[in-house]
């Protein structure tokens, strides 16, 4: 799986299995292993998620869909956060960012 | 709370309001123009500037091919050129212009009638690529970046105007001579400036994006596209300079080997694309899609034949010109519509009718939304319609001609049926 930073272990695997959810309908691969997904952080005093991630490109059709499923999802899994979105292009999602697990579904479809 | 910070611009895609009426408009016209091949499938092998040879090229030209170009590029001009698209209402307007201006126009050729309706229908045209023109200028403007497809879409758009105002010309030369000869003298080139100018830059333009981006391929070479932009609009300049400022049949062959030069290497940019990608299945669509970038060549090859044969004598062969014309608007240009629409109307419907439902529950893929059975047979009846009728012209042969526009009308309801299961779409849960 890429490595996305973060500043808690145990809570951002809850929320990336959560955000394994979500897939790019397109692609048929979801967004954590596509590489979508940069950074997951946890306020805990706050209670608050922020999550940076991007798409595949920029004013991509289903852009608006994700980036409401990415909050769906969110919020299923911690109910008592809230979820801060950054939605970022710097840097550009490459495929270089596709996961093993993510190439190894794309070479098998 | 959820909230969305950072670029939530690049999130808002444009309304499927706009982009839709495009699409079932342009369906429609398949339609219609497939009945009319079956209708004048008798005389089609006359002549290619005949009445009703005039009305079916003129709705597979503006009614089917450039409004599914106008409908798509509305909803990706945003992708290819990173900025939002400036206006909706000069979207509608240009669909609204266009789609009045095109059936006058069409309906003139049909009865050869030459005055002022048709007239009218040409000026509705032209003002609504006046109008995708300003919408695309201000989008371009008001884009943060610059980059190769933009200049592509542009610079094709320009063509368009291009093509509609001469084409307006040898409208108005029919009842008014404004021009030294007739009208037909000068068709060679408002039709090349449409066909190269408009439908193959654009392709270009649109393909060099699309492939790469639906394969996932790491393959990109903006330096080898640059190049193929500087040979298409340096070989249809030279061409109109060649067609009105000399006699010399054997110049063609310089703006014809610039065309078929920057053919090659966009086949080369697509295979390219095609062997490094990372998603290895190739769908359905984009085969039909890659298929079509093959017969580009189909076009090219017959021209070199029709210039060899008019260099040798003098007259032309007119069943090798509209066999050329055939294969260009029911080959090349039908086969990437007719893969590409199943490539982005899917997604459209589904933004419009699962959009509020993303995350929230099992809804279906995009590619669900249409029959691939329908679509498959669709394609087979298109290959077996195209390269009977292709052959049709060739060999004179009516029964041929017949059987295969008969093919054709059962591939465009085909492409009809799945195009309004599409576009009646209701939401269903899983």
């Amino acid at each position: 799986m890429m490595s996305v930073i973060t500043n808690n272990n145990i809570k951002s695997t809850v929320a990336l299995a959560a955000l394994q959810n979500v897939m790019d309908p397109e692609i048929g691969l979801n967004i954590v292993d596509l590489g979508l997904i940069y950074q997951l952080d946890f306020d805990e005093s706050e209670k608050k998620i922020y999550c940076s991630m991007t798409l595949t490109t920029q004013f991509c059709p289903m852009g608006e869909s994700i980036t409401n499923a990415v909050k769906e999802n969110l919020k299923r899994s911690f109910p008592e956060y809230k979820a801060e979105i950054d939605l970022t292009f710097d840097p550009p999602w490459s495929h270089e960012m596709i996961s093993e697990e993510g190439r190894e579904f794309l070479n098998k479809r | 709370m959820f909230s969305t910070t950072g670029n939530t611009e690049t999130i808002k895609t444009t309304s499927w309001k706009v982009v839709l009426p495009f699409y079932a408009y342009a369906a429609l016209s398949f339609l219609i123009a497939n009945i009319l091949l079956l209708l004048s499938a008798n005389d089609i092998t006359s002549h290619y500037f005949l009445p009703h040879t005039l009305a079916i090229t003129h709705i597979m030209a503006l009614g089917w091919g450039t409004m599914m170009i106008l409908g798509a590029s509305h909803q990706l001009v945003p992708v290819l050129i990173e900025g939002k698209l400036y206006s909706n209402k000069l979207a509608y307007a240009s669909f609204i212009l266009s789609a009045i201006g095109i059936p006058l126009l069409v309906y003139g050729f049909y009865v050869f009638d030459m005055g002022l309706h048709t007239q009218c229908g040409g000026i509705l045209i032209i003002l609504a690529i006046t109008a995708y023109l300003i919408n695309l200028a201000a989008s371009m403007v008001k884009g943060k970046q610059e980059n190769v497809h933009a200049f592509f879409i542009f610079t094709a758009a320009l063509w368009l105007l291009a093509t509609a105002i001469v084409g307006l010309l040898l409208l108005c030369n029919f009842t008014e001579p404004l021009l030294p000869k007739g009208s037909l003298n000068y068709l060679a080139i408002h039709a090349h400036i449409g066909i190269i100018g408009w439908f193959l830059l654009l392709v270009m333009g649109v393909g060099s994006r699309l492939i790469p981006m639906f394969l996932i391929s790491k393959y990109n070479n903006t330096r080898q596209l640059w190049w193929i932009y500087g040979l298409i609009n340096g070989g249809l300049l030279a061409f109109v300079c060649i067609f009105l400022y000399t006699d010399s049949r054997l110049l063609f062959s310089m703006p014809l080997l610039a065309v078929a030069s920057a053919i090659v290497l966009f086949g080369n940019f697509c295979f390219k694309s095609y062997q490094q990608r990372i998603r290895k299945k190739v769908d359905e669509q984009m085969k039909v899609s890659l298929l079509s970038v093959l017969m580009m060549l189909l076009p090219v090859i017959f021209l070199v034949i029709i210039i060899i044969l008019l260099i040798l004598s003098s007259k032309e062969n007119v069943n090798l010109i509209i066999t050329y014309g055939f294969i260009i608007f029911f080959g090349w240009i039908t086969a990437i519509i007719l893969g590409m629409t199943f490539k982005t109307l899917p997604f459209i419907v589904w933004n419009k009718v699962y959009h509020h439902l993303a995350g929230k529950g099992k809804t279906p893929n995009p590619k669900d939304l249409f029959s691939n059975r329908v679509f498959k047979w669709m394609c087979i009846f298109y290959v077996l319609g195209f390269v009977l009728f292709t052959t049709g012209i060739l060999f004179y042969s009516t029964i041929v001609l017949q059987s295969a526009a008969a093919l054709l009308v059962l591939t465009s309801l085909l492409y009809n049926w799945n195009v309004i299961k599409l576009l009646l779409h209701k939401p269903v849960s899983l």
